[in-house]
C-alpha cells in the first residue's frame, strides 16, 4: 500500500534537513536564554520602565499566533534591510529570519518560566546567607542561581519541544528543513502521505532525542532533590537493642 | 559584649517592639521567653539586621551607633561576627551538609577549601552528623538539618549565636537531639541568645531570662529568679499557664 522505496527516497533526501532544523532550535534557544534571563530579573525587581516593557512584550507575543510573525517579520525584515544596505539584503539567507522569529518567540514563553522558577528558591535560603556572611550576589550565584535553573528544566524542555515543532513553519521563509524538503519532494512525486509520514518520524526522533537530553540534565543537576531511602537510623533501632536488652537482663541478674 | 538600648520596630501602624535594651556578655546563654505575638522572633530578626529596626542603639565590637544608621560595612560586620539558627533550618537544598557548612567559610571568610573543609568536618563532628556530611537536607531529618543548621552557624566562630525557636519545627521525638547539642554548646562556653518555648529547657541550661510581653521586657533576671520568683504578675501567670503541662 504504501510506497516504501520512495519513502527511502525522501529519508534520505530529508536527513539533509536535520542539520537546519536543529539549528534552528539550538540557535534561538542560545540567542534566547539570556535575553529572556535578564528579562525575567527586570519583571522580578520591578525595574522601572523594563518591568512594563517585558510585560508588554510577553503580552504580545504570546497573544499572536507564531504564523502571523513569521510573516510579519519576513515581510518587513528584508526590505527594511534593504533601505540600509542596498539590494544585497535580499540575498542575506533567510535562516536568519526564522532565528529573529524563533527566538523572539522563546523570549516571551521563557521569561515567564525564568520568572517562576526563580520564585521558587524561598526566601529563607537567601536569609541564611546572609547570616553566613555573604554577599547578595553570592548568594544569588552560588544558592539561588542553580536550584531556580533546575526547577526550570522540565519547563525549559517543553519550550525545546514546541520550538522544535513550531521550527517547521521555517518553510514559509523558504528555508530548508526538512519539513521543506519533504514537501519538495512530496509534490515532486505526487506521494504525499508517504513524505509525511517519514517527516512525522524525524520529528518524533528529533523530540524524543532533545527530551532524554534533558530528562538526564534534569536527573544530574537535580540529584540533591533525591530522597535517597531514608535511614530509620534512630527509634527503631534503639527500641530493637532496648527490647533484647530486657531479654538479656533476668538472665544475667 | 553586645548591648542593645531602645530597639524599635514597627510594621505599619503597628508597633511591635517598643523599645527593647538588651545586654549580652560573654558566656551568657539568654533565653527569651513569652506569649505568642510578644515580639521575640521580630526582636532576634532585628538584632541581626535581618529586618532594619526604626531605631535603637547598638554597642557590638567595635560597632557603635543607631541601627537605622548602619553602614554597609558595619552590617557586613555584624553579620560575620554573629550566627543565627532558623526556626525552618533553611539550610542551602543544592549543597550536601558538608558544603553547607563550608558555604560561609569560602565565601564570607575566604578560607582555602581544605582549610574549609576541615573546620566544617569539624563542626559537623560537634553536632554528631559527621557520618551524614554527604547527605542533602531533603535526606536528613528535620531533627539532623536543625543540627546542621547549627553545625554552619558555629563552623564561623561567631561571638554570638541567635536561635529563632529552634525546635519549633520538629516533630517531638526530634527535639531532644537539638536540644542535646544547645547543651553541650552551653557547656562549653557558646554565647547565645535563644527564643524558645521549651521552658525546662530554659530554665536548665540559661543564666538569664528575659520575659516579654506586647514588644516590652517584662521582667528579666537569672534563671532562678524569673523561674522560681517572678517579680510581676504577668510572668507568674504565664509560668503557671505554661509550665503546668510538665
Amino acid at each position: 500500500m504504501l510506497n516504501t522505496d520512495f519513502m527511502l527516497q525522501v529519508a534520505k533526501a530529508t536527513i539533509k534537513g536535520v542539520p537546519v532544523t536543529l539549528e534552528i532550535v539550538i540557535v534561538s534557544l542560545i540567542l534566547a536564554l539570556p535575553i529572556s534571563f535578564v528579562f525575567a530579573l527586570l519583571r522580578l525587581y520591578s525595574v522601572k520602565g523594563g518591568n512594563q516593557f517585558v510585560k508588554l512584550y510577553v503580552s504580545f507575543i504570546r497573544g499572536t499566533p507564531i504564523i502571523a510573525q513569521i510573516l510579519i517579520v519576513y515581510s518587513a525584515f528584508p526590505s527594511l534591510l534593504a533601505s540600509f544596505i542596498g539590494k544585497s539584503a535580499f540575498a542575506i539567507d533567510p535562516i536568519n529570519y526564522a532565528y529573529i522569529v524563533f527566538t523572539i518567540n522563546a523570549v516571551a514563553s521563557l521569561t515567564e518560566v525564568f520568572r517562576s522558577a526563580l520564585q521558587t528558591v524561598d526566601r529563607g535560603q537567601y536569609e541564611a546567607g546572609t547570616m553566613v556572611g555573604m554577599t547578595s550576589s553570592q548568594i544569588f550565584r552560588r544558592i539561588i542561581l542553580p536550584q531556580a535553573l533546575v526547577s526550570a528544566l522540565p519547563n525549559l524542555t517543553n519550550i525545546t519541544l514546541g520550538l522544535v515543532k513550531n521550527s517547521a513553519l521555517a518553510f514559509i521563509m523558504s528555508v530548508k528543513d526538512i519539513t521543506a524538503i519533504a514537501k519538495t519532494e512530496a509534490a515532486f512525486n505526487y506521494s504525499f502521505l508517504e513524505a509525511y509520514l517519514v517527516l512525522w518520524v524525524y520529528y518524533l526522533i528529533i523530540s524524543y532525542a532533545a527530551e532524554l537530553i534533558f530528562k538526564s540534565l534534569e536527573l544530574y543537576f537535580g540529584r540533591y532533590r533525591k530522597q535517597v531511602k531514608k535511614r530509620h537510623y534512630s527509634n527503631k533501632e534503639q527500641l530493637i537493642s532496648v527490647t533484647t536488652d530486657k531479654r538479656r537482663s533476668p538472665a544475667q541478674g | 559584649m553586645l548591648k542593645i538600648r531602645g530597639l524599635k520596630k514597627s510594621y505599619a501602624e503597628n508597633e511591635i517592639l517598643k523599645g527593647i535594651d538588651l545586654d549580652v556578655k560573654k558566656g551568657d546563654v539568654i533565653t527569651i521567653i513569652g506569649p505568642s505575638g510578644a515580639g521575640k522572633t521580630t526582636l532576634l530578626r532585628n538584632i541581626t539586621t535581618l529586618e532594619s529596626a526604626d531605631s535603637g542603639k547598638i554597642e557590638f565590637e567595635n560597632i557603635q551607633g543607631d541601627y537605622s544608621a548602619l553602614t554597609r560595612q558595619e552590617t557586613k560586620k555584624l553579620r560575620q561576627s554573629i550566627g543565627f539558627v532558623f526556626q525552618n533550618y533553611n539550610l542551602f537544598n543544592n549543597k550536601t551538609a558538608l558544603q553547607n557548612v563550608m558555604e560561609g567559610l569560602l565565601t564570607a571568610k575566604r578560607m582555602p577549601k581544605q582549610e574549609a573543609r576541615t573546620e566544617a568536618l569539624k563542626a559537623l563532628e560537634r553536632v554528631g552528623l559527621l557520618e551524614y556530611k554527604d547527605q542533602y537536607p531533603v535526606q536528613l531529618s528535620g531533627g539532623q538539618q536543625q543540627r546542621v543548621g547549627i553545625a554552619r552557624a558555629i563552623a564561623l566562630k561567631p561571638k554570638v549565636i541567635f536561635f529563632d525557636e529552634p525546635t519549633s519545627a520538629l516533630d517531638p521525638e526530634l527535639v531532644g537531639e537539638v536540644l542535646q547539642v544547645m547543651r553541650s554548646l552551653a557547656h562549653e562556653g557558646t554565647t547565645m541568645v535563644i527564643v524558645t518555648h521549651q521552658m525546662r529547657f530554659a530554665q536548665e541550661i540559661s543564666n538569664k531570662i528575659v520575659f516579654m510581653v506586647a514588644g516590652r521586657v517584662v521582667e528579666s533576671g537569672t534563671a532562678q529568679a524569673v523561674f522560681e520568683n517572678p517579680r510581676a504578675e504577668r510572668t507568674r501567670q504565664f509560668l503557671a499557664e505554661t509550665l503546668v503541662q510538665y
